[in-house]
């Protein structure tokens, strides 16, 4: 496996996981602390994060072939 | 959309009066497109969104938490394999594509039937695991908590369901050789869309499921 190809795998765990963690912590906050914002900002954080890491929104004004 | 390349014109190309558009630009206007059109779609879900506010305020219907968080997950997951498909075309790796897309495709569908045989529950099914309540109970005719709940999750399903059948598409043209290192504008606007999908239920998700007090 080349290196660009493992680190991108790398990068798509570690996104995976920070998903996972946000999700987890977002269902503790409603049930214990029960604060809309605080939902927000979690959902805003893990929507960020799926973006940037998944959808690659740099690529729009990258130059780049592929 | 097919994207004719050249990465550099011949002077013969430009003596004939063709006009080749480089591989690169066609790609950029590509993305550029594709980010609009979902940029027009965040106004259909953000439409949804509000209207769920208005209508529900602090309040939301009691609906089965177990199911929500797993179907979150399931979703999240296949977001993941989707990526690592991407990943695995983008560096020549056909086999690697074609099983991701596959995971991704199937984890779809899985949250799609969570969704429509467990949480709507169409056929009136019954039951409980463990103690926890498998399938829901809550109806479009319920007033403004059915109403927006399945106005909400049934235009997400839908968008869930075209996703399944454009990676479907993918999955199979690629069998067929269709992408390759290089050139696999299919395979990254599937993975684009489809991650849309997720993020679409990462704002759905509390929304629905967390946000308010339970009636």
């Amino acid at each position: 496996m080349n290196d660009k190809k493992a680190a991108a795998y790398r990068l798509g765990f570690i996104t995976l996981a920070i998903l996972a963690v946000l999700t987890i912590v977002e269902f503790f906050v409603a049930v214990y602390m029960e604060t809309l914002v605080l939902l927000f900002i979690i959902a805003l954080l893990k929507a960020a994060v799926i973006v940037q890491n998944f959808m690659h929104i740099a690529r729009l004004w990258r130059e780049e072939s592929h | 959309m097919s994207a004719v390349s050249t990465t550099h014109e011949s002077h013969d190309d430009l003596h004939a009066g063709g006009h080749e558009v480089p591989y690169s630009t066609q790609l950029r206007s590509n993305r550029l497109g594709l980010w609009l059109f979902m940029f027009s779609e965040l106004f259909l879900f953000g439409a949804l969104l509000t209207t769920r506010f208005v209508l529900w305020g602090n309040t939301r219907p009691d609906l089965s938490q177990e199911i929500g968080l797993l179907a979150t997950g399931i979703l999240l997951a296949s977001s993941f394999f989707m990526y690592r498909s991407e990943v695995a075309i983008a560096n020549g790796d056909q086999k690697a594509f074609l099983r991701s897309a596959l995971v991704a495709a199937t984890m779809g569908i899985i949250f799609f039937i969570m969704v429509v045989v467990m949480e709507w529950n169409i056929f009136g099914l019954s039951g409980d695991l463990f103690g926890i309540e498998l399938f829901g109970h809550l109806k479009p005719s319920d007033g403004v908590y059915g109403g927006v709940f399945f106005a909400m999750t049934g235009m997400h399903a839908l968008h869930v369901l075209s996703g399944v059948a454009f990676i479907l598409i993918i999955w199979w043209n690629g069998r067929r050789g269709f992408f390759t290192a290089e050139r696999h504008w299919g395979v990254e606007a599937t993975a684009i869309y489809w991650h849309y999908v997720d993020v679409i239920w990462v704002f759905f998700y509390p929304v629905l499921y967390l946000m308010g007090k339970a009636v």
